[in-house]
């Protein structure tokens, strides 16, 4: 696991959201879990490919991607709309696109997928089984975790 | 993060703008940023092959690009738009913003390069920029 990654990828995260949603978050304790992830109603996977390879996973509650969608649009939505499911794809492509530039800068080539958005009840990524760091960020509108494996390649 | 923006003023004619991004969400925030603007007119394309065939139909005074798109990417776009058009004037919008990538993107083209999320002030400095440059 490149710690050093993961740490750019909760600082660019935590500055987005600071910049975007408002000043209600923090990062709480960061954890190590087995693959695969469990996750909440709407899940948004970013792939990482380059000299490093892996994935960012976003998962929250239902309610919480459309408070975030909500403040991002400047008007409520009544649901999970395609309008509030392009805000939060939005939201962690911007959080982890200033990572990936940061990174790119420091010497590591890597791009980033464009963000999916899958929701449904209690759903559960079935990847490879890399170890996942689990890094949980509170919001004014509930808890968003930030699901992330990168290896490098050699 | 909205406001009224005069982009110039010597521009009475209604200018034209041609917005590209996968993101809807990032499609509505430009184009209501662009809207707040007295004189422009925007236009939408939700991939880059979309912009090539939008860019040829409108001829837009100015482009906002993003690079990360599925299928043709930005700089891609940008590239061959402006094999058609040397003059066409294009904003690089992106959240991916590392030298490398910036560099690549004026090298194909693009005028100017915001890195998101875009405040409208933003938006309007690099607009004036680029309408300075010269058009075919």
């Amino acid at each position: 696991m490149r710690l050093d990654f993961v740490r750019m990828f909760i600082d660019s995260t935590t500055e987005l959201f600071q910049e975007v949603i408002g000043p209600a978050v923090n990062v709480k304790s960061v954890s190590v879990k087995p693959s695969p992830v469990a996750g909440r109603d709407v899940l948004t996977i970013i792939g990482l490919t380059g000299e490093s390879q892996g994935r960012v996973i976003f998962d929250m509650d239902m309610y919480t991607a459309i408070q975030l969608a909500g403040c991002m649009l400047g008007e409520m939505s009544p649901g999970m709309t395609p309008l509030v499911r392009s805000s939060i794809a939005e939201l962690a492509s911007m959080a982890i696109g200033q990572a990936i530039s940061r990174i790119n800068d420091s010497g590591t080539r890597l791009k980033m997928s464009p963000p999916i958005v899958i929701t449904g009840a209690n759903l559960v990524s079935y990847d490879q089984c890399f170890e996942t760091l689990v890094a949980p960020i509170a919001t004014a509108y509930g808890e968003v975790r930030i699901n992330i494996t990168i290896q490098d390649l050699n | 993060m909205e406001s009224s923006v005069d982009i110039g003023p010597a521009s009475p004619a209604t200018l034209t703008c041609l917005i590209v991004d996968d993101s809807a969400f990032a499609r509505f925030h430009l184009k209501r940023l662009i809207q707040s603007m007295d004189n422009v007119q925007p236009s939408e394309a939700a991939n880059g092959t979309e912009a090539i065939s939008e860019y040829r139909r409108l001829k837009p005074d100015f482009v906002l690009m993003d690079i990360v798109m599925p299928g043709l990417e930005g700089v891609e776009t940008v590239r061959r738009i402006c094999e058609t058009d040397p003059f066409a004037r294009v904003i690089m919008i992106s959240s991916v913003s590392h030298e490398e990538k910036v560099k690549e993107a004026m090298e194909a083209g693009a005028r100017y390069f915001l890195p998101k999320p875009v405040t409208p002030g933003q938006l309007r400095k690099a607009i004036d920029e680029v309408l300075k440059t010269n058009r075919a």
